[in-house]
């Protein structure tokens, strides 16, 4: 995924949800746009985003509020072996 | 009732029974268990050596590949003296070797709906070491409805995934990933590469859950995931929990039998790339040679990324990787012919399908990419 935000493996954007800092990611990568979300605008089944460690599915989803602190991961399934 | 351990045994596993959490019977404990290994490459190499070193006593490899000299840049199992052999049988003489007092069952076939669950349900624990999304699905779906624990690793480039499924005490893969992406989203690493240590350092976190499962020691990776990357030398931790909405193991699960996997997946279940757009719209190397010299104007379209064509090029060529090309078709003549190429004619086919529904019509696929044109046409160009 890195390869579609200027190859960096960490990015520090200030968000309030994280709806909002996927959209402000997206703003500034389009190109990234096709990977998280399909053509209905969902967020992809082989896609998890995680909050301090949580899954936000099991948070409250996209409204999942965030802080200046909170470390998000974005996952997506490889398959390589 | 364990089995004992012979007088050799004990001396070969002395650095074992000396660490209180094994002990002389969790050695016997061991002895007396069983693997089933699906994959005998990157991954599959440090899993099976490893468990054949500790004393499994049984282990299963399933693989129906032959060992080719690009897998040996991470698949250490295997080696220069058994290229081209069978690679269960390569592996099964290697750890035989490491370790004669272990059984290593070979089976030289490809694990589908139709024998999966034939051959895993007498080994204790499953360990996922495909390459591709059709056979982690599968090897998922057969763990929970035998109730065996599956250890996951997963790996591209430098990024490395572990956990340990097991639904009867946590989430199976199919929680964390209701789908798999679509077709030509995530690349293979025989598309996009890995390097060649990764699956050393996943394989052998692994092996470490497999053993412990078998011991009954430890803090197993249930319920939790490590993802790992080699270049921050990051180990992540995230929490996972069963999906109530899970089509396997969820109280509402409606998939209760083992089901089509490549049609689930919409891919073919190996790593392997075909090269092919489909017969209409694909040129081979020697036609495609021919057709250069009575049109010089013929167009080609080289879609690997611009490291690759430092390993080998054609002249005269416009490259625009794939994952740019939506983004730059304004550059294209669709009044002029024109012929896609890559490494092997995979990434080509996708260019294809996107050249076409973008109102393409004169384009074709180089069959086999660069490599065949290699093979064929110029030998003096590498393969890789």
């Amino acid at each position: 995924m890195k390869y579609y935000v200027n190859n960096q493996s960490e990015i520090s954007v200030p968000a309030a949800s994280v709806a909002e800092l996927v959209e402000a990611i997206l703003a500034q990568y389009p190109a990234l746009r096709p990977h998280l979300y399909d053509a209905e605008g969902s967020l992809r089944r082989h896609f998890n985003i995680f909050v301090n460690g949580a899954n936000i599915r099991d948070l409250n989803g996209m409204d999942t509020p965030l802080t200046e602190v909170d470390k998000v991961i974005f996952m997506a399934s490889a398959a390589g072996g | 009732m364990l089995p004992d351990l012979t007088h050799e045994e004990i001396l070969r596993y002395s650095r074992h029974l000396l660490i209180p959490e094994v002990g002389l019977d969790g050695q016997r404990k061991l002895k007396n268990s069983s693997v089933l290994v699906i994959g005998t490459g990157g991954l599959g190499s440090p899993v099976s050596l490893y468990l054949a070193a500790a004393g499994v006593g049984r282990i299963g490899l399933v693989d129906y590949d032959v060992v080719d000299s690009t897998n040996l840049q991470r698949q250490v199992i295997h080696g220069t003296s058994t290229i081209g052999k069978l690679k269960v049988e390569s592996a099964r003489n290697r750890m035989l070797d490491l370790n004669p007092d272990i059984q290593v069952d070979a089976y030289n076939e490809p694990f589908t709906s139709a024998n999966a669950l034939r051959i895993a349900r007498d080994y204790d624990l499953i360990i996922d070491g495909t390459d591709n999304f059709p056979t982690r699905y599968l090897s998922n779906d057969v763990a929970v409805f035998l109730g065996k624990p599956n250890v996951y690793g997963s790996i591209f480039r430098f990024d490395g995934q572990v956990s340990v499924f097991y639904a009867k005490e946590g989430p199976c893969y199919r929680c964390l990933f209701p789908e798999p992406p679509p077709p030509g989203l995530v690349p293979s690493c025989a598309e996009g590469g890995v390097l060649g240590i990764l699956p050393g350092t996943i394989g052998t976190l692994q092996a470490t859950e497999a053993l412990k499962l078998l011991l009954g020691i430890g803090d197993p990776l249930i319920g939790r995931l490590l993802l790992y990357n080699a270049l921050d030398m990051s180990f992540d931790f995230v929490t996972l929990k069963k999906n109530p909405k899970c089509r396997v193991c969820g109280p509402n699960a409606d998939i209760k039998e083992l089901i089509d996997y490549e049609e689930f997946c919409g891919v073919p279940g190996h790593d392997h790339e075909d090269g092919s757009a489909g017969a209409d719209w694909d040129i081979d190397a020697p036609r495609l040679a021919a057709a250069l010299s009575l049109d010089p104007r013929l167009l080609l379209l080289d879609v690997r990324e611009p490291h690759e064509l430092q390993i080998s090029a054609l002249p005269g060529v416009l490259n625009i990787p794939l994952g740019q090309l939506a983004s730059r078709l304004s550059e294209l003549d669709s009044a002029r012919d024109m012929v896609v190429f890559c490494k092997a004619g995979t990434r080509s086919a996708r260019a294809l399908e996107l050249l076409v529904s973008a109102g393409f019509k004169k384009v074709r696929n180089l069959k086999g990419g660069i490599n065949a044109w290699a093979k064929e046409v110029d030998t003096t160009l590498p393969i890789y």
